[in-house]
């Protein structure tokens, strides 16, 4: 799954891309390749982005009790594009080849019973894996192992059969060998292929076919040839071993020429395997994050009822608090304004989020939406300083990254921009934003820019959103706890954001904030009488 | 004497499942033991569980040598690399796991006849252990050939360790012996006493450390995880082992020492180098090749 080129480095870290990337990763091998060849949809697929949405919802809907069945199969498929790939090239595969195409069509024959059902899915398997499973069930031993039994071949039983009779002739025969000498020795065994004599237990001389390896001044270092019924003994059994082997690899020979008939077939498979891994990702996603599919729309058009940033929502769970649901109805450019902390930023990123989701053709976590593809979607804010190099103040930095946003030029651009400007002066922070403004409406580019500064949506003539905001000023907690001036303030603020009118005056509250978050009284009085 | 079963039994008398056969050092008769242990497991209708820890694992300088083929007897499971398992005779595959060793990923198979096995592993500890609990679930016994930086993976478990020495890559026998009663006397370093006071020492006690502790007239516990984070030999080890209180948090349980006095540059007299080994280590130390226990 790859941002580019709808999202560079920067926007695709704030936006959350590797959070969604995690969050609808595969878990087969064969999804892996899938999900690196995954791109987001471009303008004009409109139709096959919400497609796919529609199918990843339904299939959720239609499988909903059996998605971790199928994802726990997923996991342990084995990876067995690099057997058959083998085969094809007219390979002898070996034993452990079979055992992992054995198991891939077994567990292709369990995914196809555990999504029998879903219309949104059509079945994995075909004549070939049916034809290579039946040809390794043959081999298959219990449930999860591979033998290249006796029953592939009937000639492999009789030399295996002749095997076991020779290597028990040469055993014992051998074994008679080695219990004379341990006899005549004086020991219970002789031990090893090489062993000690020791001059001083040696009475006469060494037992026949005891040949002396080494001498040493105490001691001789021995190993026991094999006597003439032993040599005749080991010649038949390695004529057996060797008729074996030939058999062996013969049947190994069958089965691959199997698997290499029937390659295409097992490749289209494994196509559709990894299809399914990323929709059963996408499925769980969606189940688990209650998304829907938003309908997506051919206008750069950016509408959605109780959508949430899922990155920021995670977190908050984490932490035992709860994400306020936005609702927003944008198109072209618009003003955002709102107090410290009343969550314009995260308004922003939920249109990024949501835009990306649809992106790549998922159901977005919303009750409703309509959203259009577009071709660049940019964040201009905190968060892209990493990117830029780095001798450069921060008011050059943002100018940087927005030349680089605009001179991509691309007609259908999302652009979310947080607080642009700020370390300028206000007059020329609201200036320069008034003409940003000014370009995205010249471009028709839909984009929301979140500031502090009164005035900039009238003087661009954009609509004007803002955060409800502060429901009263809450009184600081009794605690210095940082956490508990969040809680306080989660309590006091109402994040949801309404379009408002073009004059309105944005509240900051940020003197309040201060309070709340522990400066002292008395800083915080002489910034209320330096406010007036 | 019946050697492997000896030792078989001195790991049994601990009620240990899984026998790791270190050694000093290459060509010192390792594979010999396993060889042994594994005969009279065997023999004894046990269900045995073979593994190595791979051709590279060894701490030796001779790393690309490839380890001596096994004779596995049918019914044996054994763990190996992908590349490593032979073409003839098949044997029963009975799982494969994604752990990786130089050879390929490693699998565990069954054998159905005799043949001539490389045995080959993952070359991590953690590897290792995870191979001796897939190799114990399905056995009676488990037996690793292993290289001495591998055997945590058993430390803190029920199993034994055997050490092998021998002539090879020691000059003299007085060198041998000491050789091999540094490594019994690290391996075998006791479990700490959570009653008294201890310096935990986090990774490998180096040289440098035991230095300092040693400078310091330090009389607390030193505290390793394992044996094998003691990471003193020579001088060093010896004055470490002499004045600091060394322990671990999981020890190991030494059992047995074999000896090979023959090696292609040198032999040892037998006897004396099995009684040497034998006074050094006080523990039962065994000659394969003779197939004698040092009195």
């Amino acid at each position: 799954m790859k941002p580019q080129p709808l999202l560079d480095a920067a926007s695709a870290d704030v936006l959350g891309f590797k959070w969604l990337a995690r969050a609808i990763a595969p878990a087969s091998p064969y999804g892996d390749r899938a999900f690196s060849e995954l791109r987001p949809f471009g303008v004009g697929q409109e139709a096959e982005a919400q497609s796919r949405a529609q199918r990843i919802a339904e299939f959720a809907t239609r499988v909903a009790a059996r998605l971790e069945a199928i994802r726990a199969e997923l996991v342990e498929l084995p990876d067995a594009t690099s057997a058959i790939a083998r085969a094809s090239m007219g390979d002898v595969l070996a034993d452990p080849s079979f055992l992992e195409l054995r198991r891939f069509c077994a567990t292709v024959e369990r995914i196809d019973d555990l999504i029998a059902d879903s219309s949104a899915q059509p079945p994995l398997s075909n004549d070939a894996v049916s034809a290579v499973g039946a040809a390794l069930a043959i081999g298959q031993v219990e449930d999860d192992r591979f033998y290249l039994a006796d029953a592939f071949d009937a000639s492999l039983a009789t030399a295996r059969a002749n095997l076991a009779r020779a290597q028990a002739e040469l055993d014992a025969v051998r074994g008679r060998e080695c219990a004379q000498v341990a006899l005549e020795l004086g020991r219970e065994e002789l031990g090893s292929d090489e062993f000690i004599v020791m001059r001083a237990e040696l009475r006469g001389a060494l037992p026949a076919g005891v040949r002396v390896q080494r001498e040493a001044p105490t001691y001789l270092l021995c190993a026991l040839d094999y006597g003439e019924a032993a040599l005749a003994a080991l010649q038949r059994r390695d004529e057996a071993a060797d008729a074996v082997a030939e058999r062996e690899e013969r049947v190994r020979a069958e089965l691959s020429s199997t698997v290499r008939r029937n390659a295409a077939g097992l490749n289209a498979t494994t196509i559709a395997l990894g299809d399914l891994d990323l929709m059963v990702a996408a499925a769980r996603f969606t189940q688990s994050c209650e998304c829907v599919p938003a309908e997506v729309s051919s206008k750069t058009v950016l509408e959605f009822e109780r959508a949430r940033f899922l990155p920021l929502e995670a977190e908050l769970v984490a932490a035992g608090r709860a994400f306020t649901p936005l609702d927003l109805a944008l198109d072209h450019a618009a003003v955002l304004t709102g107090p410290n902390m009343g969550g314009k930023s995260v308004c922003l990123l939920t249109c990024g989020f949501l835009a990306l989701c649809v992106a790549f053709g998922l159901p977005v976590p919303a009750a409703r939406a309509r959203i259009g593809l577009f071709e660049q979607i940019a964040w201009l804010g905190l968060g892209r300083e990493g990117h830029v190099g780095g001798l450069l103040s921060s008011f050059a930095l943002e100018v940087l990254a927005l030349k680089e946003i605009l001179s991509r030029d691309l007609p259908r651009l999302l652009i979310l921009v947080d607080e642009f400007a700020r370390t300028t002066t206000p007059h020329e922070g609201k200036a320069l934003q008034v003409a940003l403004l000014g370009r995205l409406r010249e471009r028709r580019a839909c984009g929301m820019l979140a500031t502090h500064l009164e005035g900039v949506a009238a003087a661009a003539g954009v609509r004007h959103f803002a955060v409800r905001g502060l429901r009263g000023i809450p009184a600081p907690p009794a605690t210095d706890n940082v956490d508990d001036a969040l809680a306080t303030l989660a309590a006091s603020m109402d994040y949801r954001v309404a379009e408002v009118g073009a004059e309105d005056a944005s509240r900051a509250d940020a003197i309040a904030l201060t309070a709340l978050l522990g400066i002292d009284q008395k800083f915080v009085d002489a910034a209320y009488r330096a406010l007036g | 004497m019946r050697v492997g079963a000896e030792i078989l039994r001195a790991a049994q008398s601990i009620g240990a499942r899984t026998i790791f056969v270190v050694g000093t050092g290459r060509n010192v008769g390792k594979t010999t033991a396993l060889r042994a242990i594994y005969e009279a497991a065997w023999n004894e209708g046990a269900q045995v569980g073979l593994a190595s820890i791979g051709r590279d694992g060894e701490a030796s300088a001779q790393k690309t040598l490839p380890k001596p083929r096994l004779w596995l007897r049918p019914r044996t499971i054994f763990a190996t690399a992908r590349g490593l398992l032979p073409a003839s005779p098949a044997a029963e595959i009975l799982k494969l796991s994604p752990l990786r060793s130089p050879a390929g990923g490693v699998l565990y198979g069954r054998t159905r006849t005799g043949g001539f096995f490389e045995l080959g592993g993952p070359p991590t500890a953690s590897g290792v252990r995870e191979v001796v609990d897939e190799l114990l679930s399905r056995s009676d016994v488990v037996i690793v050939d292993g290289a001495v930086d591998r055997v945590a993976a058993l430390a803190g478990s029920d199993g034994a360790v055997v050490v092998a020495g021998g002539a090879a890559g020691a000059a003299t026998m007085h060198e041998a012996v000491a050789e091999i009663a540094a490594l019994v006397t690290r391996l075998r370093v006791a479990a700490f006493d959570a009653g008294v006071p201890a310096i935990h020492i986090d990774g490998a006690l180096t040289a440098d450390a035991a230095a300092a502790l040693l400078a310091r007239g330090e009389t607390r516990q030193i505290v390793v995880h394992d044996p094998t984070q003691i990471a003193l030999s020579g001088r060093a080890a010896t004055e470490a082992f002499a004045r600091l209180d060394l322990r671990c948090v999981r020890p190991l349980r030494v059992v047995a020492a074999t000896i090979a006095s023959i090696a292609p540059e040198r032999t040892f007299e037998p006897v004396h180098f099995a009684d040497a080994v034998a006074a050094a280590t006080l523990l039962p130390t065994f000659d394969v090749y003779r197939g004698a226990r040092a009195a």
